[in-house]
């Protein structure tokens, strides 16, 4: 077996693969931050599938709908990525996920309630999602950097569709224009804290950072982040609030004043102890009971599926 | 017994497919991919999968992205405004030349 030091060594952009015989520690540390990867695109692909059906027009119901299938193809991704470590398998993680022990990000615990806090998640945490995970294509383990390549490549419709809601919404009526401006102030520091804690607080970043794993520090991901989506902000009219503090370096870039962010609630969040929460968390449980016979039933048919017409999905 | 060969060059690249071999199993199937096809190119890993064990679906059978148009689903189909995330231009890019490489709407 490979020691973790030769893994630290060697520890380059998709350096390590199935076929190498990593260490527990190098494994665990994959399997945690992919399957909380996955989970996210599961928990995200749920907090916006109610608004298919609350689109405002045919064309929004079709792209939320192409969207949302592309999540949960994104979190099938991801679970095979992190089955591969070894540590845990696809059916461990989903039932970890509905019972409350499987993390995922911050975000996707509050509620979304109306059309006007679409952008907040379809704009500005998927280019937030789409930053991070732009440098995770040099990720040390192969699959997950593989599963990257694909993600990133449909990611691109998600944001400009969620950016060209926001547009749609910040020219339009004037109270349409407060709504969402009201919407942009509760979500903010929320989208902000999407990039973790600052990392002097990060628990988990060293050892995934010196085993090539995570590309770029919490910080670094966040003020990237900021740079290049406040001036988009402030394009299409919307106000940033006073707090948290953001201050302008001289170059031009932007830099948040981490102790105005509610670091409590963060953490409350992270344990899955967030009482509004809960309601995302067992919605989808219920979601996972109610088809259940489905899997059972294509799993029983399996032996006698072959021969039928094959199928596309579209 | 035919077995598809998959040839990886580099650490991190995809197995992509180059060929097949005939070999009565696979210790011997590993041994004429690598000679057959890991001995000029670069290669950092060879897979063999017997031939009976692919699955196929081609599109003489089905309509792969359905039949209608799905334009909604592509980056381009959206114009915002101001400069866009360099990721972001790089996904629409990358769909720009899917979208075209598709050849029909």
């Amino acid at each position: 077996m490979m020691d973790l030091d030769t893994v630290k060594e060697r520890a380059g952009p998709r350096e390590f693969s199935p076929a190498d015989d990593l260490p527990r520690e190098y494994r665990e540390a994959a399997t945690r931050m992919i399957e909380f990867h996955a989970n996210s695109e599961i928990m995200g692909a749920y907090l916006e599938r109610p608004f298919i059906r609350q689109s405002p027009s045919i064309d929004r119901k079709l792209a939320f709908s192409a969207k949302v299938q592309d999540e949960i193809g994104h979190g099938q991704l991801l679970y095979r990525a992190a089955e591969s470590l070894g540590v845990k398998t696809r059916e461990e993680m989903l039932d970890d996920l509905a019972n409350g022990d499987g993390k995922f990000l911050n975000c996707f615990h509050y509620p979304l309630k109306s059309w006007v806090e679409v952008p907040m998640i379809s704009f500005f945490v998927d280019g937030a999602a789409m930053r991070r995970q732009a440098t995770l294509r040099r990720t040390s383990w192969e699959p997950y950097a593989h599963a990257m390549d694909k993600v990133c490549f449909e990611e691109g419709f998600h944001v400009k569709h969620g950016e060209d809601i926001l547009k749609e919404l910040m020219t339009g009526s004037r109270k349409e224009q407060q709504l969402t401006q009201g919407a942009f102030e509760e979500w903010w520091p929320r989208i902000i804290q999407f990039f973790g804690p600052t990392d002097d607080k990060s628990t988990h970043h060293d050892f995934a950072a010196s085993v090539g794993l995570k590309q770029q520090s919490n910080d670094d991901l966040r003020n990237a982040f900021l740079d290049q989506y406040i001036p988009k902000a402030r394009k299409y009219g919307l106000k940033i609030p006073d707090e948290p503090r953001i201050r302008e370096r001289d170059d031009g870039t932007y830099a948040v004043e981490e102790d105005d962010l509610d670091w409590d609630e963060f953490f409350t969040i992270a344990k899955n102890e967030y009482e509004p929460g809960l309601g995302q968390i067992n919605g989808r449980k219920q979601a996972q009971e109610a088809v259940d016979w489905v899997c059972e039933t294509i799993e029983a048919d399996a032996a006698t599926a072959r021969g039928h017409e094959p199928q596309a999905a579209d | 017994m035919i077995w598809e060969v998959f040839r990886q060059a580099k650490t991190g690249e995809y197995h992509t497919h180059c060929g097949n071999v005939h070999a009565p199993d696979r210790e011997m199937a590993k041994q004429f991919a690598a000679i057959q096809h890991g001995r000029r190119k670069p290669t950092n890993s060879l897979w063999v999968v017997p031939r009976e064990e692919i699955g196929e679906i081609g599109s003489d059978e089905v309509a792969f992205g359905g039949t209608t148009d799905k334009s909604y689903r592509w980056a381009t189909a959206y114009n915002t405004t101001g400069t866009d995330a360099r990721e972001v231009v790089e996904s629409e890019d990358e769909q720009a030349t899917a979208e075209k490489q598709r050849g029909d709407d």
